[in-house]
C-alpha cells in the first residue's frame, strides 16, 4: 500500500462504496429472511392469543354454567323442602283424619255388631221359648195320659212315675239347653 | 506504525515492559480499521476485499440463521429458540415500536427486528475470539442502514402526507412566528436532512469504534507488560506479570461492558430509526 495513500486511507469517517453495497446486501438478505419467515411466528403467536382468549372465554362461559346450575339446584332443594314439609303437614292431617275415620267405623261396626248380637240372642230366646212351649205342653199330655193308664191305687207306683218324668223332663231341657248354646 | 501491521504483530514486536529499552507502541487506528486487503480491487473510493467483509458474512449467517432457525417450525407451544425469537420481538414490540408508532408500527416490526439483529450480530463480533472486529466500527455499514432509514423515513411521511405537506412538516416547525422562519427553516433543514442521518450512523459507529480501541489498548498493554524474563531481574519480571494481570482483568471486565454496549447501541439505533418513522406517519406537530 502506498503511503502516499496512508492519510486519506486513514481517515475513520471514510464510506467504501464496496463496503457500503455489501453491507446493503447483507441487511436485504437479513430483511428477505426476516420478512420470509414473519408470517410463521405471526401465526403461531395469533393462534396461541387465540388459544389464550378461547381458554379463558369458555373458563368463563363454564363457571357462569356452573353458576347458573348451583342456583337452579339450590332453588330445586328449596322447593323440595318446602314441598317435604307441606307433604308432612298433609299426612299429618290425613293420619289424624283417618284415624278418626277409623274410629268411627270401628264404634259403628261394634254396635252393630252387638246390636246383631242382641237381635240373634232375642231371636234364640223366642225360639227357646216356643219350643218349650210346645215340649211343655207335649210332655204334659203324655204325663196325664200315664197318669191316667197307670193304677191310681199304687202311691207308689205313682210317685214313680213322677220322678220318671220329672227326669226325663230335666234330660230335656238340659238337651235344649246344649242346643241353644 | 504502518497500516499493514495488526495488533498481534505488535505484541510480537519484541517490546516488553522492563525489556531492552523499546517503549509500548500502542495499536494504531490504522492497524485496527484498516486490516489489508487480501484482494485489492484496484478502484477508486473501494477497500478491496478486507477483514471486514469476512466478519460482516459471519454476521450475516449468524443473524439470518438465527431468525430462520428458531421461527421456521413456529409453533404456539415454543421451543427454546422460538422463545427467544418472540422476546425479542416481544421486547422491540413493546419498547420499540408501539411506544413510537403505536399499534401501526406493528408493520415495522420486522424491519426493527431484522436492524436490531444485524447491527447486534456486526457489534458482537468485536468480542468473538478469532474474529474481533466489530463489523459497525467500518462507517459504511451503519450508514447503509441509516441511510435506508433516512430514504423510508421520506417515503413514509411523502406517502402519507404528501410531498408538500412532509417537507414542510419537517422544515416549519409549528407555532413560530413568519418573521423568524428565515432563520429557522435552514436550521431545521441541517437539522433533519443533514444532521439527523449523520448522527444516527456515527453514534453507533463512534461507540464500537471506541469500544474496540478500548479494549485493544487493554489487549495490547497486556502483551507489552508480560515480560517474566526481563533482563532486570526476577523482581521486576515478577511486577511485570502483576502489571499484566490488571490489564488482563480490565480487558475481561471491558469485554463484558462492551457486550452490553453492543447491546444497548443496537437498540438505541431501532430506537431512533423508529421514532423517526413514527414522526413521518404522524406528520406535522
Amino acid at each position: 500500500m502506498p503511503t502516499v495513500y496512508l492519510a486519506a486511507e486513514e481517515n475513520v469517517l471514510r464510506i467504501h462504496w464496496d463496503e457500503f453495497t455489501f453491507g446493503l446486501i447483507a441487511f436485504l438478505i437479513i430483511l428477505g429472511v426476516v420478512y420470509k419467515m414473519w408470517p410463521r411466528l405471526t401465526k403461531a403467536l395469533d393462534e396461541r392469543a387465540d388459544q389464550i382468549e378461547g381458554g379463558i372465554a369458555r373458563a368463563q362461559k363454564a363457571e357462569a354454567e356452573a353458576d347458573e346450575i348451583r342456583q337452579q339446584y339450590r332453588e330445586k332443594l328449596e322447593e323440595a323442602h318446602r314441598e317435604y314439609a307441606q307433604e308432612l303437614e298433609k299426612a299429618k292431617e290425613q293420619r289424624a283424619a283417618i284415624i278418626a275415620e277409623a274410629r268411627e267405623e270401628a264404634q259403628v261396626e261394634a254396635r252393630r255388631i252387638i246390636d246383631a248380637a242382641h237381635a240373634q240372642i232375642e231371636a234364640d230366646r223366642q225360639q227357646a221359648f216356643v219350643q218349650l212351649k210346645g215340649e211343655i205342653g207335649t210332655l204334659s199330655t203324655e204325663l196325664a195320659s200315664r197318669i191316667v193308664g197307670e193304677s191310681l191305687s199304687d202311691s207308689a207306683a205313682q210317685n214313680r212315675v213322677i220322678d220318671r218324668f220329672l227326669d226325663e223332663l230335666e234330660q230335656s231341657e238340659g238337651k235344649q239347653q246344649a242346643e241353644v248354646r | 506504525m504502518g497500516a499493514d501491521v495488526s495488533v498481534v504483530a505488535a505484541s510480537e514486536s519484541g517490546c516488553h515492559l522492563f525489556g531492552d529499552g523499546c517503549g509500548f507502541e500502542a495499536p494504531t487506528v490504522g492497524s485496527l480499521f484498516f486490516p489489508t486487503p487480501w484482494v485489492d480491487f484496484g478502484l477508486a473510493g473501494t477497500s478491496g476485499l478486507t477483514k471486514y467483509y469476512l466478519v460482516a458474512v459471519v454476521a450475516l449467517i449468524v443473524a439470518a440463521s438465527f431468525w430462520y432457525f428458531t421461527t421456521r417450525r413456529a409453533k404456539v407451544v415454543p421451543g427454546r429458540g422460538q422463545s427467544v425469537a418472540e422476546l425479542l420481538v416481544g421486547f422491540l414490540r413493546d419498547q420499540v415500536t408501539r411506544t413510537t408508532m403505536g399499534k401501526e408500527g406493528d408493520k415495522y416490526l420486522p424491519l426493527m427486528v431484522t436492524l436490531f439483529l444485524f447491527i447486534f450480530c456486526m457489534n458482537v463480533m468485536g468480542i468473538i475470539p478469532g474474529l474481533q472486529l466489530p463489523v459497525t466500527s467500518n462507517l459504511a455499514f451503519p450508514a447503509v442502514l441509516a441511510l435506508f432509514i433516512f430514504i423510508l423515513w421520506n417515503v413514509v411521511g411523502i406517502r402519507r402526507h404528501g410531498v408538500g405537506a412532509h417537507f414542510k412538516a419537517r422544515l416549519v416547525p409549528g407555532g413560530v412566528p413568519g418573521w423568524i422562519l428565515p432563520v429557522v427553516v435552514p436550521i431545521e433543514a441541517l437539522s433533519n436532512f443533514v444532521i439527523r442521518p449523520a448522527t444516527h450512523m456515527i453514534r453507533l459507529f463512534a461507540t464500537m469504534f471506541a469500544g474496540h480501541l478500548l479494549l485493544a489498548l487493554f489487549a495490547a498493554a497486556g502483551f507489552y507488560m508480560f515480560n517474566p524474563t526481563s533482563p532486570m531481574g526476577p523482581l521486576f519480571g515478577a511486577i511485570s506479570v502483576g502489571y499484566s494481570g490488571i490489564a488482563l482483568l480490565g480487558f475481561l471486565v471491558f469485554t463484558a461492558f462492551e457486550l452490553f454496549i453492543m447491546a444497548v447501541q443496537a437498540y438505541v439505533f431501532v430506537l431512533l430509526s423508529s421514532i423517526y418513522l413514527g414522526e413521518a406517519m404522524e406528520g406535522a406537530h
